[in-house]
């Protein structure tokens, strides 16, 4: 075989003193920088995606190094921002020592867990009666999307009249059938107001959570089905040994998309309570945003934003994880 | 282990006849294939058996039970499949040990019932594996262990060995075997590949278009064919079937091709034709059945050689008569040219006759 080979290189030799001399002289010292020979290989792919590089860069890369900067800055409202003055970590002590700072991350907290997790669990179930096979389940799966697709602006006001103590439709009904002798006061009210929140943003995305599972739910190999069958599993037994355990992978990726969507979240607070009554339904976003756009404390709406920043990473980083991790978690029970 | 009986299964899907009046007994600890093209019945017709697919009509006795209507796990059934369907997130020993936990057995007796099986299938040292980490062979095995911790009645096996690589599938072909034998089991394995059927099969059933053709032993089917389907279905290469045009002629039988050419049968095969619906008939012969002559011999039938195919031990020839492909074996030292002039002669003791019309094999009685 060494002939062919030798003849093999040669014909590289020849075809390089054609190509360049820097091509040709680098070809005389093998074994060099394999990683900078790599790039150089593909230096017009690196030019392809430098733009795209650039634009993140501007739009992504500076705001964050200026947030970051704004934190560490007193920025009295009213001024402009030139006129900030560098208080150092001034900022965050007076966010962890606040009151409010403890009551908005309770609020964010069971927001976000409850959301999820109800979220999760009731676009799951949803997601397996829709996998039998009946009558007119084309159309319930279609009408079950709906609160999905529908602007979140939109269903925040449908859900204020819907709550509303005067003329909301669940207050009508309650005193209709003799349940309560006024119309409660869903969201006028601290201790109800969250409660009433976190059930319309359940009502709004349980179905991304019901068609992640239903995509899920087709991938459960028949056949393993079949044995678990012969192998003498009742209905229930089948699902936690085999569907279950297929869908850990999907599961987990679904509850941490809806973790980072909730702990996000702005719409539905900020249209249906603004954040109200006294700060009851105010979480990390919605009070970020009022620090900053309504009482114009940027440094302390920047030291939040970083706060908030390294939590979602912090997230993202299991995100990224459980994505990447599907074929080396699959076996481990 | 228990007998099997089928006695008249339908199945249907709308107005989809998937197996057509099914009848067929499987002794207790004999090998029995089903086998055919896909969508031949014959996946359906274990599923039927396994009570994964319930029944249009008939009857399925196991042992001496009619499992009609029971579920799965009623019928003292075990079930190899095509893919293992092995639960992945389960290491090798709970695999094992999952259909015996399903039917509440006693933790100690799980776990002597496992190492047993593992001992059996040589794969003690898999015990803690998980399945992704074994090879295909090692799966397949896994697979069987599972059935076989059971102790069914009943071994019921979905094409388990076309998953494999050629050279493993011949390997586990033998063990499969060997496991029959050593275990005395009851199996019904479906398989498409006939070659599957026929080096392990007691009895092979031969299933077409949700009929069953015909059930006999390898050794019958392959010598004597019920129809055309079964003739073309057993045996590698083909039986090359030949349409022909049965006449007398100075008090003997001929058949006669639209090429010109006619053959003189034997007394016995003219008796076989003069059973025929029409003059239509079909000539059967084997690729080893046929003589090929490079210079004419009388009572051979002139042809060209289309194709030659060497394979070391022999060299398949293929020629065209009366429009059929032909297939003859000849020794490697005969030297065939494509387009060479050839003369081929047939064996009339080893010919096969079918009819034309109805495609059903001729016989003299």
């Amino acid at each position: 075989m060494a002939p062919p080979v030798r003849s093999d290189e040669q014909g590289h030799a020849t075809v390089t003193i054609v190509t360049g001399k820097a091509e040709a002289r680098r070809r005389l010292q093998p074994g060099r920088s394999g990683t900078l020979r790599k790039i150089w290989e593909h230096r017009a792919d690196y030019a392809y995606v430098l733009p795209a590089i650039a634009v993140m860069l501007m739009v992504i890369a500076y705001p964050i190094y200026y947030t970051i900067e704004l934190s560490f800055f007193k920025t009295p409202p009213g001024l402009q921002l030139r006129d900030k003055t560098f208080i150092g970590f001034d900022n965050y002590t007076a966010i962890l020592t606040s009151q409010v700072f403890w009551k908005v991350t309770w609020n964010t907290l069971i927001w976000t867990l409850g959301s999820t997790f109800i979220s999760f669990v009731l676009g799951f179930a949803t997601a397996l009666a829709l996998h039998r096979d009946f009558i007119g389940r084309g159309v319930l799966r279609a009408i079950l999307i709906i609160p999905w697709v529908i602007s979140a602006v939109a269903a925040s006001y449908i859900w204020k009249w819907i709550y509303h103590s005067d003329f909301g439709i669940i207050g009508a009904v309650l005193v209709g059938l003799g349940l309560a002798d006024r119309p409660p006061n869903f969201i006028d009210n601290v201790s109800t107001v969250l409660p009433s929140l976190i059930v319309v943003n359940i009502w709004r995305e349980f179905p991304f959570a019901m068609i992640m599972m239903m995509a899920g739910l087709q991938t459960v190999p028949d056949q393993l089905l079949r044995a678990a069958k012969v192998d003498g599993a009742s209905a229930w037994q089948r699902f936690w040994h085999v569907t279950f355990p297929h869908l850990r992978n999907v599961s987990v990726v679904t509850m941490l998309l809806l973790a980072v969507a909730n702990f996000n979240s702005f719409i539905i607070p900020w249209i249906m309570t603004g954040g109200g009554p006294s700060n009851a339904s105010h979480i990390w976003i919605t009070h970020i945003y009022e620090l900053a756009f309504g009482r114009q404390r940027w440094g302390v709406a920047s030291a939040y934003s970083v706060l908030l920043f390294l939590i979602l990473m912090t997230l993202g980083y299991f995100y990224v994880r459980a994505l990447s991790g599907n074929e080396r978690n699959e076996g481990s029970a | 282990m228990a007998h099997v009986v089928l006695k008249d299964l339908v199945k249907t899907y709308g107005g989809f006849k998937a197996v057509n009046d099914v009848s067929l007994t499987v002794n207790d600890g004999e090998f029995v294939a089903l086998v055919g093209p896909s969508g031949c019945g014959k996946t359906t017709t274990l599923n039927l058996v396994a009570g994964l697919v319930p029944i249009t009509s008939g009857d399925i006795v196991i042992g001496d039970r009619v499992v009609n209507d029971l579920d799965p796990k009623d019928r003292d059934i075990a079930m190899v499949f095509q893919n293992y369907a092995l639960y992945p997130q389960k290491s090798v020993y709970k695999n094992l040990a999952f259909p015996l936990q399903m039917r509440k057995l006693p933790r100690d007796e799980i776990d002597k019932k496992v190492k047993e099986a593992a001992r059996v299938l040589d794969m003690t040292h898999l015990l803690e594996r998980k399945p992704r980490e074994l090879s295909g062979g090692q799966q397949q095995r896994v697979a069987l262990g599972r059935a076989l911790v059971r102790d069914p009645a009943v071994f019921l096996m979905d094409e388990p060995l076309s998953n494999l690589d050629a050279k493993l599938r011949v390997q586990m072909r033998s063990e499969l075997k060997r496991f029959h034998q050593d275990l005395k089991a009851t199996i019904i394995y479906v398989t498409h590949d006939q070659l599957e059927a026929v080096t392990m099969a007691d009895r092979m059933a031969v299933m077409n278009g949700g009929y069953l053709q015909q059930y006999d032993s390898p050794a019958q089917v392959f010598a004597h064919p019920v129809n055309m389907f079964v003739a073309s279905f057993i045996g590698s290469p083909a039986m090359s079937l030949i349409p022909l045009e049965a006449s007398a002629a100075n008090g003997d039988t001929v058949l006669t091709s639209a090429e010109g050419w006619s053959l003189k049968l034997s007394r016995l095969n003219a008796r076989k034709v003069q059973r025929a619906t029409t003059k239509k008939v079909v000539l059967g012969a084997r690729h080893s059945t046929i003589k090929l002559h490079k210079s004419e011999v009388s009572s051979a039938i002139p042809a060209k050689a289309f194709t030659v195919e060497p394979t070391g031990d022999v060299t398949f020839v293929q020629a065209f008569l009366s429009g059929a492909i032909v297939n003859i074996s000849v020794s490697p030292n005969i030297a065939v040219a494509p387009d060479e002039q050839i003369w081929l002669e047939f064996d009339q003791e080893r010919m096969h006759l079918f009819d034309g019309e109805t495609e059903m094999a001729l016989k003299a009685d």
